[in-house]
């Protein structure tokens, strides 16, 4: 019955994963009037994603799991230069709101699994 | 939840900037008329703590636009000169519009992460409740 902790960890790591997205998009958003600052760009959980095979826990990255912090060292910078404004500034506002939008989903798509899997352990112990 | 409070404080910081900035054009616009008045911009810079990045943002110090201000002809005018002109400010109206617009529309895409990230904490504490 234990197995399912597993699932646990997966959707908090996919949750912290997600505010970490956030926390990157705000930044952006604020900066996008700062000349010579260039957009994080940090992707999607499964993009990041790595099961480990032959054992029954998949994991993702180190930085998934407990450490929400590392997630900003898989952050990169866009080499993006086709939306540069003139003072150097790669912050395309639109864009950020579609990457918020796309954080937020994640994030409650992993919030809704922690609950569910918290209401079979219920199920299971009651 | 350090993330989320982070976040939270960017946005804040970068609404506190906007809506400074906001503040300059008014003062920009309101001296539109005023004889020898140079227009004051304002950039922003990232904040650092202790060397550190913080990713919070303020405005940076305020620099005094150094074009040449409009020559207006009125004898009549106390401080006009022997031609009967006097300088007037270098204010342009079109630009402070178009800084107000992009101050305004920034300001907005901030609350609108303030929100959004208000909203997943909240989310995130109704787990507790049963």
């Amino acid at each position: 019955m234990f197995q399912s902790l597993d699932l646990f960890r997966l959707s908090s790591a996919m949750a912290s994963h997600a505010g970490a997205r956030t926390a990157m998009i705000a930044r952006n958003i604020a900066n996008s009037d700062t000349p010579g600052f260039r957009a994080q760009k940090l992707g999607a959980f499964h993009e990041h994603f790595r099961p480990v095979r032959h054992t029954a826990v998949q994991i993702t990255r180190a930085g998934h799991l407990g450490a929400a912090n590392q997630a900003s060292q898989l952050a990169r910078s866009e080499p993006q230069l086709l939306g540069m404004s003139p003072n150097g500034n790669s912050v395309s506002i639109e864009e950020q709101m579609i990457y918020a939008a796309e954080a937020q989903r994640e994030h409650s798509e992993a919030l809704a699994i922690y609950r569910h899997s918290l209401t079979v352990l219920r199920t299971a112990i009651s | 939840m350090t993330d989320f409070s982070d976040a939270m404080n960017v946005s804040a910081s970068a609404m506190q900037a906007q809506a400074s900035r906001l503040r300059y054009v008014s003062e920009n616009i309101a001296n539109v008329d005023t004889p020898g008045f140079h227009r004051k911009m304002v950039s922003f810079e990232e904040v650092l703590e202790a060397g550190q990045r913080t990713g919070q943002i303020t405005t940076g110090p305020v620099r005094l636009d150094r074009t040449e201000p409009e020559m207006i002809y009125d004898p009549t005018h106390p401080l006009a000169d022997s031609e009967g002109n006097y300088s007037g400010s270098n204010v342009n109206l079109l630009y402070e519009i178009a800084d107000a617009r992009e101050a305004g529309r920034s300001y907005e895409a901030n609350l609108k992460m303030f929100d959004q990230v208000r909203q997943m904490t909240s989310s995130l504490l109704d787990l507790l409740r049963r």
